[in-house]
């Protein structure tokens, strides 16, 4: 195999790229400079050997603990809990949560034998009772996928007994869209949690 | 709305034709295995995207080609939309467009016909499994009320879950995560179902006695478990919820979810409310061919609410297993009904009674049709 099939092989690997768009990144990267190709190798190094889960949320972090968690300015007593750690990234991005964080790492998904073990659940648990009551409310913001709500019920009942509040993430009508437009089950998703003005 | 013309290229046997409907519709006459049914089959594709026969996809490519494509052309008042689909059997590819574009979801594209398929397996509606019967409800329902096949994909995919870790013998409070959205999408097609039966159980009963020519029949709801008279979907969650918590042993034991829409049934029943003879069991082949025709009827009825317009009316050789009164009785109901545009197929010309006669006769051959 040449190393050029070497390289689009592994670039079709990845989610969203077949083996033509993996064919037309190689051309694209050997066409011009050879810098570039090399950034990308060095990048993509460094990511293999940097990123790790960070101890305490699971987020990604170049440090044994997170830039969340180690921020004296965030809100302990507010842990929000995502299937994903690239899902911080979109809540932080939003400007609006001062609280931390626990990536679990998936859904329950018994097809394919996932279960509260293969998840960061005993963490998130250990967490919330090492706390001795230090954390109030905990968000569960799991997908709006059978299994994603599944996995909310789940913790749900596991956490509640704690003491903390446990909160979800509300459903319902995309921001900037018309309500005609919308479908059924979101209105009706929308309607079932309404709040007062 | 009616199909004005049709575009088949390498569906079953019809090779490359170009067909134009006429409004009122066309009666198609040809000899066994010519391709009648394939004809309906095709144009009732436009409808539901799939086989009404049951077919897989792949089965309904000509032999030896790859691709088959459908298009038709719908017309309303002063309206022509064009609907398409094809499939590719290389890499299992279903491609629809409405009016040239392609929907974000392929289910956008269902219901786009309105039509509404009589065949002669319909009997197994009445004669078949409660999961016949199921399924009847099921299509009808996903193509006529907004959000009941969302529930529906929702729920199976809980159910499977659901019944893996009860497989699995796994813990009490990992199955009951799942029993909140359970009872969500379940309460919500339960819902839907009763609401259907209660609203059409006299239609059904009035299609019955005209075409029977007098006598009684009744359809009903039949839940998998105990559950009073459901006003909302609070109710039905509630008495699914309590169904779920009573069943929890058994459920394990048997390694499955043991109650829920997925377990129900539709009872259909001769005589008089009150009597308790199934027409599954008791029904005679006479008998409960009307009454597979009569669950038609109460769809075509439901077609005509939902969609406010006629549906166009497929009838694939149905007057074969019915005595001559009933087949009259049919017809006159037909054309009492004002069906829109109707297409029937039938072995021989004298079985071509609709509309007075009326309807343009095409022949039918090796799958190529002479009009």
């Amino acid at each position: 195999m040449s190393v050029i099939d070497q390289l689009s092989t592994e670039l079709a690997r990845l989610p969203g790229i077949g083996p033509k768009t993996a064919l037309r990144l190689v051309h694209h990267l050997l066409k011009g400079s050879r810098e570039q190709p090399r950034r990308l190798a060095r990048a993509l190094e460094e990511v293999a050997d940097r990123v790790r889960a960070c101890r305490v949320c699971g987020n990604f972090t170049e440090h044994e603990e997170c830039e969340v968690c180690v921020n004296p300015r965030r809100d302990a007593s507010i842990v929000c809990v995502v299937e994903e750690a690239f899902e911080v990234g979109a809540i932080e991005r939003t400007g609006q949560y001062r609280g931390l964080f626990h990536v679990l790492g998936g859904h329950l998904a018994p097809l394919d034998g996932v279960g509260p073990n293969e998840l960061n659940v005993a963490s998130l648990l250990g967490r919330i009772r090492d706390a001795r009551g230090g954390v109030n409310e905990v968000i569960l913001a799991t997908n709006a996928s059978v299994e994603g709500e599944a996995t909310a019920v789940y913790l749900e009942e596991m956490i509640r007994p704690m003491g903390a509040r446990v909160s979800r993430l509300a459903r319902g009508i995309p921001v900037g869209s018309d309500l005609e437009y919308v479908d059924g089950t979101t209105i009706a998703e929308a309607l079932a949690g309404r709040r007062e003005m | 709305m009616h199909l004005q013309r049709l575009s088949l290229r390498r569906f079953r046997n019809l090779g490359v034709q170009d067909l134009e409907f006429p409004p009122e519709g066309v009666a198609i006459v040809g000899d066994n295995a010519q391709g009648k049914s394939n004809l309906l089959e095709a144009i009732y594709y436009l409808e539901t995207l799939r086989s009404f026969r049951g077919a897989p996809d792949m089965q309904l490519v000509e032999f030896g080609s790859d691709v088959f494509r459908l298009v038709g052309h719908l017309g309303g008042t002063g309206v022509s939309v064009e609907v398409s689909a094809a499939f590719q059997k290389k890499g299992k590819r279903k491609k629809v467009t409405m009016g040239g574009v392609e929907p974000d979801r392929l289910s956008d594209a269902l219901g786009s016909l309105s039509a509404v398929v009589f065949s002669p397996s319909d009997v197994e509606l009445v004669s078949g499994g409660p999961g016949d019967r199921r399924r009847f409800l099921d299509i009808l329902l996903s193509l006529n009320e907004h959000g009941y096949l969302l529930a529906l994909q929702d729920y199976r995919k809980v159910v499977a879950r659901r019944n893996a870790l009860l497989k699995d013998d796994q813990a009490a409070e990992l199955i009951a995560a799942f029993d909140h959205g359970l009872i969500r999408t379940g309460a919500r097609i339960m819902l839907s179902r009763l609401r259907w039966i209660e609203n059409r159980r006299e239609a059904f009963c009035h299609y019955y006695s005209t075409v029977s020519g007098g006598s009684r029949a009744s359809m009903s709801y039949r839940p998998s478990f105990a559950l009073g008279p459901a006003g909302s979907l609070d109710d039905v969650a509630d008495a699914f919820r309590e169904a779920i918590a009573s069943t929890r042993d058994r459920e394990r034991r048997v390694g499955s979810t043991v109650v829920g829409p997925h377990r129900d049934d539709v009872r259909l029943r001769l005589g008089d409310e009150g009597e308790d003879l199934d027409l599954r069991d008791f029904g005679s082949g006479g008998q409960r061919r009307t009454a597979a025709l009569a669950l038609r009827m109460v769809e075509a009825r439901t077609v005509r609410e939902s969609r406010g317009e006629e549906p166009i009316v497929l009838l694939d050789d149905v007057f074969a297993e019915l005595d001559e009164g009933r087949s009259e009785r049919v017809l006159d109901l037909m054309e009492r009904e004002e069906t829109g545009q109707v297409v029937l197929t039938a072995p021989k010309d004298a079985d071509v009674r609709v509309r007075s006669d009326s309807l343009p006769r095409w022949r039918i051959r090796d799958g190529m049709i002479a009009s």
